[in-house]
């Protein structure tokens, strides 16, 4: 009973930390675009704090597979991302 | 006719009377060419993210107009050759939304 719950709680933490190297990494990446909910945030060349979120510090757009937006939505953004840097709000 | 929104980055060291018209000036032009303005947003001093012509801020104005190719052509024409104003964006939309200001000032 005990060996179980210590499994479970793994889980639920963050679970990208491994203790040894021969642990199978059972890891998951949250898959669900965070941009694509209902009621989400507005994907505009004005909401800068938004967009300040999917770049890096040096002003560069993160890829998809590290913020896991979907395909439609990362298209969007790189297009209000690129208004944003010639009106000098990023 | 269709949606359109034009911000516009004036130079930081214009006294409050050429700001006032600046916006003025933009707001007749586009009227005066078979357009209509819905909607005037002054966002305010802000600090640009890189230098753009040796100038560290840039006060920000946000139209919201409808009009057609005519005003569009007669708005760039009179940007390009007025020298106040440093970067221009023009941006069209099938729909405008006048709830959302995300540069409101906090008071």
């Amino acid at each position: 009973m005990k060996r179980k719950n210590k499994k479970f709680q793994k889980r639920g933490s963050n679970s990208l930390t491994k203790l040894s190297l021969f642990q199978k990494n059972d890891g998951k990446f949250s898959k669900k675009c965070p941009l694509s909910v209902k009621n989400g945030p507005i994907i505009d060349y004005k909401n800068v704090s938004l967009l300040k979120k999917y770049t890096s510090d040096n002003g560069k757009i993160m890829s998809s597979k590290i913020t896991s937006v979907s395909f439609s939505k990362q298209k969007k953004l790189t297009k209000e991302i690129k208004k944003a840097k010639i009106l000098g709000l990023i | 006719m269709a949606f359109y929104e034009n911000t516009i980055v004036a130079k930081q060291d214009l006294a409050e009377k050429e700001l006032k018209n600046i916006i003025d000036k933009y707001n007749e032009i586009i009227n005066t060419s078979s357009g209509k303005v819905v909607k005037i947003e002054e966002w305010g001093l802000l600090n640009l993210a890189n230098k753009i012509r040796n100038y560290k801020k840039g006060f920000y104005i946000h139209y919201k107009f409808e009009g057609n190719k005519a005003t569009l052509n007669e708005v760039e024409k009179k940007i390009k050759t007025d020298g106040s104003i440093i970067r221009h964006l023009i941006v069209k939309y099938n729909k405008l939304d006048t709830e959302n200001e995300f540069f409101k000032k906090d008071k």
